[in-house]
């Protein structure tokens, strides 16, 4: 079953409910019987003070019969109240059940209690002891209070109270239920304004204004992801517009020049020509599909594979190594620098691969015979390798962007031909170093163009 | 007018399991005019019956079939006999590539593939097994000694650096076998990857003045929008060379 917060609240309130009468009612019980107990002692000794003040000032038979007579009349006919007289002396003998009380051991003056089995009934006493006086011998006079009553209330009390206790914690229960519907109102506005987001209205957010603090922080963080999804959407469909600019021209180049070719009738030679220049189109189709692919796995997480540690200034002399003939051609010149020891645990062909679109980014961008710097670098626990050419200093506002799928600096030499890569080259230098947990950095100031990436480094022992 | 494409795959025997049609066609025509005698079998049913029955060099198999996919042609194949199978997955999936593998599949190829490529798997298995390597190419008046890793035009000692030497040798030993200039890198430099500079096309640049261009006949060719491609030919150079 699923959790339901109103659920969960109605259950505490009504646990919170029922603790909190528990403990009043247990309060009240305790006062209430130490009010009746103390009510009952006070009758007790009310009607001992009475008898004992009669007894102890005569002490002949004719006025002890006048206090049977006087005890019979404060004895109710109901039996709630009872005096008893016990003396060793049968004239002096008082009470019902006398027989009974013998057998029950009263102790000593003062407080206790007494059941008479023949009556069913239990009573409280006070009893004290009375000197001889006159014919009268040593007396014990006992006072007793029927506790049926005492009992009733407290039971009357108990039942009540727990009846109210219950009807309380169903009354709490229902208005738990209510109270946490209205204060969950707010989620519920809340999942409406997210129903009613559509792929259309991407800018829309969530409002915060009309929000208890409680949803804000929620309501933030949702919209932080709305937020990034709605740039992956638009990058999404920026893409979608340049990869279909980019394959309009090669497209364009073969059908219009096959429409040519076959407009009229042509020598084989004529025709071949055609086929090897569709050929190249084809190629760089395919060459563009293939690293939209690669970017395509990138975006969807795919970490490197085949990791092995290498010595990272060794695998860039692999790769300038690569270009010996260009730059050789070009009279350029690439130094190594920094932290030629560092280690890193890389993709070796991925390496490569970055690192070659960087060189070949930073022959082209740089005039014959530049000195081109790869710096080796070791940050925050990864290992950045930077390509640094002289060249046009590149505006702020296009840095970051360098690294966007077919971004251009300058968009006039868009399709100049002369330009060897497809503007995939930094985009998948930044593919690269994403596999591996890493970044990418471009500055560039003073006619000095750097273009940067990092890998996971290996800490140096 | 220029010659046509002349590499060594002819007479292997072949067998091409395939469902489109376009591609199976022209691998059937492209290898037929290699000089290999093709089969085509348009689903796993027919490939599975041609296969069990024939016996082949090679057979080119695509994972994706109907009737009977790919990979359960294969292992029905491996239960009988070694025929060596190139697969031709759909996706650059690293599974699909484990279990064409597992099952034992020779070498795979990523859809789409270049003919160029299939070729050179081809080669590939077909030197597989062959004979130890000579230690001395000969092409028409070049002579490479692979041992001393020295070059000659007739008589002339050719100069040439280490990597200079190892791109000649890689043409060399693939002679009259195209090239493309990702091939080139991977063999030459280990850069296994497209890699979209025009190093490739510099280095032959650089090579071609050694050791072609004071020479007769051209050896070094460059086959436009394919690749090169080093052999003797009888005839005059053909337009393409103009290009490169």
């Amino acid at each position: 079953m699923k959790r339901s917060i109103t659920t969960r609240l109605v259950g505490m309130f009504a646990l919170a409910a029922l603790a909190m009468f528990t403990l009043v009612g247990a309060a009240l019980y305790g006062v209430l019987e130490r009010e009746l107990t103390r009510h009952e002692n006070d009758d007790l000794n009310t009607n001992l003070q009475n008898m004992r003040y009669s007894m102890e000032r005569f002490g002949d038979l004719e006025h002890w019969s006048r206090l049977q007579v006087k005890m019979d009349t404060l004895s109710p006919a109901d039996g709630s109240v009872r005096f008893w007289v016990l003396s060793d002396d049968p004239r002096f003998l008082y009470g019902k059940g006398l027989d009974e009380m013998e057998r029950v051991n009263l102790g000593e003056a003062g407080h206790g209690s007494l059941t008479l089995p023949s009556v069913g009934r239990t009573y409280r006493t006070l009893s004290m002891r009375l000197a001889a006086f006159s014919d009268r011998p040593a007396v014990r006079l006992i006072v007793g209070v029927d506790t049926a009553p005492f009992d009733h209330t407290m039971r009357a009390f108990l039942v009540a109270f727990g009846l109210l206790t219950l009807a309380a914690v169903g009354l709490v229960m229902a208005l738990g239920w209510w109270i946490a519907r209205i204060g969950l109102r707010p989620l519920q506005r809340l999942s409406e304004q997210a129903r009613a987001l559509r792929p259309k209205t991407l800018s829309q957010r969530l409002r915060l204004d009309r929000l208890p603090v409680e949803l804000e922080d929620l309501t933030v963080a949702f919209n932080g992801a709305l937020g990034r999804l709605e740039d992956a959407w638009q990058q999404l469909e920026g893409f979608n517009a340049d990869v279909a600019h980019e394959l309009r021209t090669p497209l364009a180049n073969l059908i219009g020049g096959t429409q040519v070719a076959l407009s009229r009738p042509r020598s084989a030679a004529e025709f071949q020509e055609t086929l090897q220049s569709n050929l190249e189109e084809l190629e760089r189709l395919r060459s563009i599909v293939n690293d939209m692919l690669f970017l395509a796995r990138a975006d969807q997480g795919e970490a490197a594979t085949g990791l092995t540690a290498v010595i990272v200034a060794h695998e860039v002399e692999v790769t300038i190594d690569f270009f010996e003939p260009l730059l050789d051609d070009t009279g350029t010149t690439v130094a190594i620098e920094g932290e030629l020891q560092a280690q890193a645990t890389m993709n070796i062909a991925l390496f490569r691969r970055a690192l070659t679109n960087l060189l070949q980014n930073a022959i082209e961008h740089s005039a014959d015979g530049a000195r081109l710097v790869v710096t080796i670098s070791r940050r925050a626990g990864a290992i950045w390798i930077a390509v640094a050419n002289p060249g046009p200093t590149i505006g702020a506002t296009h840095l970051p962007r360098l690294f966007d799928r077919f971004y251009r600096v300058d968009s006039s030499r868009h399709d100049t031909g002369e330009i060897h890569g497809h503007g995939l080259g930094l985009a998948i230098v930044k593919a690269v170093a994403s596999m591996h947990g890493g970044a990418t950095l471009a500055t560039s100031d003073d006619s000095l163009t750097t273009i940067a990436f990092s890998v996971g480094g290996v800490p140096s022992a | 007018m220029s010659r046509s494409i002349d590499i060594t795959v002819s007479a292997m025997k072949l067998l091409i399991v395939e469902d489109e049609l376009k591609t199976a066609e022209y691998l059937r025509k492209g290898l037929a005019e290699q000089g290999c005698a093709v089969d085509v079998a348009h689903n796993g049913t027919d490939g599975q019956h041609l296969a069990l029955v024939h016996d082949y060099d090679v057979i080119v198999l695509d994972a994706m079939l109907p009737g009977i996919d790919g990979f359960t042609l294969l292992r029905a194949l491996r239960q009988v006999k070694q025929t060596p199978v190139i697969m031709l997955t759909a996706r650059d999936s690293i599974e699909d590539r484990v279990r064409g593998l597992h099952d034992g599949a020779d070498d795979y190829l990523v859809k789409p593939f270049s003919f160029l490529e299939l070729l050179a798997r081809l080669h590939a298995l077909q030197r597989r097994g062959r004979a130890q390597e000579p230690t001395q190419l000969k092409i028409s008046n070049l002579l490479i000694d692979l041992i001393a890793r020295k070059a000659w035009r007739g008589t002339e000692r050719i100069d040439l650096s280490a990597k200079e030497f190892a791109l000649l040798a890689v043409l060399a030993r693939r002679q009259g076998e195209i090239l493309s200039k990702t091939a080139i890198a991977e063999l030459v430099w280990d850069m296994n990857f497209d890699s979209n500079t025009n190093v490739v096309e510099v280095a032959i640049k650089r090579l071609r003045a050694k050791v072609d261009n004071a020479f007769v006949p051209k050896l070094l060719h460059t086959i436009r929008g394919m690749g090169y491609v080093m052999e003797a030919r009888d005839e005059a150079p053909s337009n393409e060379e103009s290009q490169a």
